[in-house]
């Protein structure tokens, strides 16, 4: 199929990935608060309500305990409901609906029902949001056997992997980094799949692996390349799906870099890279490692609201090529 | 056997240390563990204890005196062993492993406090200890290490606290001829070399240690690392300086490479297994021409290049020489050729003609290089031409020639593009690193500084 690829920003991008999914199978609706007439909380649904009506563009009352439930139960009855959190922080008014509804349903069921959700959650910090709306919990349900949980880096990705999630049977948790909805890049029209679960190499190096998610696979390219000009050679693994995480991928990587680190936004205890490092650790790619494994994730502290701040508690270009540079050069 | 007692590395940019004072005699009985002396560094004073238990003999680390780590400054001996069971000495170049004794903290030299148990039994990379588990390594130079036979507790670790890292690892066995990778293991033990290229790192070999942004330094035709070392001598090189063997040249495989491109991929191999990073690259005369094909193809970082009357920058070369050279055998037949590369006899001396005579002796090893000569200077003519990828360069280029090179004529320097300096020395041969040792090394690290 010839297909025309133009660029468009990672917000227009999941909206003409919605659009799709919505035109190609009317069981697809969108659910949230505001995203109707208002066009969403990051305007990511825009004008879809003009052009699939309020039946299927549906905003729920400020509850997401309540909004979420209904999702989940629709997607138990026949729907591919797709529901917006206005900020993914707001996922713990829902917790409920998530952990102990939807992602053990299939489980404790026998099979007998699937719950195909696709929850989309505007995550990390970075906008002057403050504690209560910059958090990124994607490792939270990363810990939940039964829920997919995914973190495209790109436009290309972000439709792809979001038309995927929809044709997946599986509650699958998309967060989306809030500062990556203006970035803008390649992305084909039509119909594609990115699949969940398969990380990417951004760039290939010899030197370290540098693992990362989200918005730290840009600030980890940024870090290699100012790397390259002191002739250390970094691999940026876009890690792209926490659960379930493409092992494969890094454990290649390591194996060859001898070195690894995991960049990520979230807090660095228990975080997705604690995961990653625990994994490379355990594999066969232990007796390939050159140094110690190097986390760099965000602070332990709630996300400040003063903009400098806000900035020093989630890694930064700096950091990672220092981080790079000590493990490559073998003082680490 | 005598067990060595070493002065070890216990800072990371060490390559000296000074004992303050010895806390046993020569004829003392001691046991692992004792303090033996202390060392003192710009941040601490440190304890050094016994790595076995015997009797303490040969003190030769006077106290106060700047001693080069690794080197031996006192031998322990077991009840009934003699000096003749003692092994040669550790060379200072190739420093065993750190060891890491008691930090003192703050405290003065006069609150001395015994080592406990504890302390002793944590320590790990003691000389005498027979558990290489207790060796700080990473996971892979364990596995390299075991794959090759070697012992952890016999190499230098370089990383922090001593950490043996693959690197050293690596260093250890192209030191050691004997011990090899195991053929299985030896694609998975230098991986970074063989994704680069599909070449193993050529011999190589640290001519001095320091730190800065490291010289790594290729000789010319027919010669070997070595020949750098009288230049080394001349003055105080702060930065690491690394030698490197041409193929078919000192410890390297005795193999005609097929092209300039191939020598480069070698080169460019043993430097990314280092992972050196940023280098000074510095060739002389066919090393010139090898230095200048490696800084064109950009794939090692170099940061500056200097071509000492190297190959590559015209097309006449003395073919007589070559081949005189390379089919000499003994002093008579080969003294004709080598007062063709100085301006002054004096400076072939005893020890040059010796160095020389040794190799040349060597039928195997000088019939791969009379192959390289054929292959790459055939009948009197360089093949290969730098000049263009000299001009293409964006890094400080010096060129440095003797007035009076009878082996490759000086004028060859002359049309490079400006921004390359020319150094023309005035009574100078093709050996202007021997024949002006200082003012080459002066050149070389006014190169260094440019970089700091």
């Amino acid at each position: 199929m010839d297909t025309t690829v133009r660029e468009l920003s990672y917000a227009q991008a999941i909206q003409e990935a919605m659009a799709i999914a919505m035109e190609q199978d009317e069981r697809v609706i969108l659910m949230g608060e505001d995203i109707g007439v208002y066009g969403g909380a990051f305007q990511v649904t825009g004008d879809l309500v003009e052009r699939f009506g309020a039946d299927r563009v549906m905003d729920t009352p400020i509850s997401e305990l309540g909004g979420a439930g209904v999702a989940v139960g629709a997607a138990v009855t026949g729907l591919r409901p797709i529901f917006e959190f206005q900020f993914s922080d707001f996922a713990t008014l829902a917790m409920e609906q998530i952990v102990n509804q939807a992602a053990k349903m299939r489980y404790m069921l026998g099979g007998a029902v699937s719950v195909p959700v696709v929850m989309r959650f505007p995550a990390g910090s970075g906008t002057g949001a403050a504690a209560q709306h910059s958090q990124s919990l994607e490792a939270w349900f990363g810990h939940v056997p039964g829920l997919k949980v995914i973190q495209p880096a790109t436009p290309h990705d972000a439709k792809g992997m979001l038309l995927a999630a929809v044709a997946d049977p599986d509650p699958v948790m998309i967060f989306e980094h809030k500062l990556l909805y203006k970035m803008k890049g390649p992305v084909p029209e039509g119909y594609y799949t990115v699949p969940i679960g398969k990380a990417d190499i951004r760039r290939e190096g010899r030197d370290l692996t540098i693992v990362a998610t989200a918005i730290m696979v840009h600030k980890a390219l940024e870090a290699a390349a100012q790397l390259k000009k002191e002739g250390i050679d970094a691999e940026v693994i876009d890690l792209r799906t926490i659960r379930p995480m493409d092992k494969d991928t890094v454990i290649a990587s390591v194996k060859k870099t001898s070195r690894l680190l995991c960049v990520y936004e979230g807090v660095k205890t228990l975080g997705v890279g604690a995961e990653v490092s625990a994994m490379i650790a355990e594999s066969d790619a232990f007796d390939y490692l050159d140094a110690p494994i190097v986390r760099l994730g965000g602070a332990e502290t709630p996300i400040p609201y003063n903009p400098d701040l806000e900035k020093a508690t989630v890694p930064q270009v700096p950091d990672i090529v220092a981080a790079a540079r000590a493990l490559a050069t073998g003082n680490r | 056997m005598p067990v060595e007692v070493i002065l070890p590395k216990v800072d990371m940019d060490m390559a000296t240390g000074r004992i303050s004072r010895w806390y046993v005699e020569d004829g003392a009985t001691v046991k692992k563990g004792d303090v033996l002396f202390e060392i003192e560094t710009d941040k601490a004073a440190m304890e050094i204890d016994a790595p076995a238990s015997g009797t303490i003999r040969d003190i030769t680390g006077k106290e106060g005196v700047d001693i080069p780590v690794g080197e031996a400054v006192a031998w322990i001996y077991a009840e009934g062993e003699t000096a003749s069971e003692k092994p040669a000495a550790s060379a200072p170049a190739d420093a065993p492993p750190p060891r890491t004794p008691p930090l003192k903290g703050e405290g003065d030299p006069e609150t001395l406090t015994p080592p406990s148990p504890l302390r002793g039994g944590v320590r790990g990379g003691g000389a005498a200890s027979p558990d290489s588990s207790a060796v700080r390594a990473t996971p892979l130079a364990r596995r390299i290490a075991a794959s090759a036979g070697l012992k952890l507790d016999s190499i230098a670790g370089s990383g922090p606290n001593g950490r043996v890292m693959r690197k050293d690892v690596e260093a250890a066995l192209s030191a050691s001829p004997t011990a090899k990778p195991k053929a299985d293991a030896s694609s998975q033990a230098r991986p970074s070399a063989a994704r680069m290229t599909a070449s193993a790192p050529l011999h190589h070999a640290w001519l001095r240690q320091g730190s800065g942004r490291p010289f790594v330094l290729i000789h010319g035709f027919g010669s070997d690392m070595n020949s750098w070392r009288p230049m080394l001598g001349a003055g105080v090189v702060d930065a690491p300086v690394l030698g490197i063997d041409l193929p078919g040249h000192g410890g390297s495989p005795r193999a005609v490479p097929a092209d300039m491109d191939a020598i480069s991929e070698q080169i460019e191999a043993t430097i990314a297994a280092l992972y050196l990073g940023p280098i000074t690259l510095i060739g002389h005369s066919f090393g010139g021409a090898v230095a200048a094909t490696v800084a064109a193809r950009g794939h090692a970082d170099i940061r500056a290049l200097a071509l000492v009357a190297a190959a590559g920058l015209g097309p006449e070369i003395n073919g007589a020489f070559l081949s005189g050279f390379a089919r000499a055998r003994s002093e008579a037949s080969l003294m004709p050729w080598l007062k063709l590369l100085v301006a002054d006899e004096k400076f072939l001396t005893p020890a040059f003609v010796k160095a020389t005579l040794a190799q040349s002796v060597d039928t195997e090893l000088r019939r791969v290089q009379a192959e390289i000569a054929d292959r790459f200077f055939a009948d009197g003519t360089q093949t290969v031409d730098t000049r263009e990828m000299i001009a293409g360069l964006h890094i400080p280029v010096r060129v440095i020639v003797g007035a009076n090179d009878h082996i490759i004529p000086s004028q060859q320097a002359n049309g490079l593009p400006g921004q390359v300096a020319l150094h023309v020395f005035q009574a100078t041969g093709h050996m202007p690193q021997i024949e002006r040792a200082d003012a080459v090394l002066k050149i070389m690290l006014e190169m260094a500084r440019g970089a700091a």
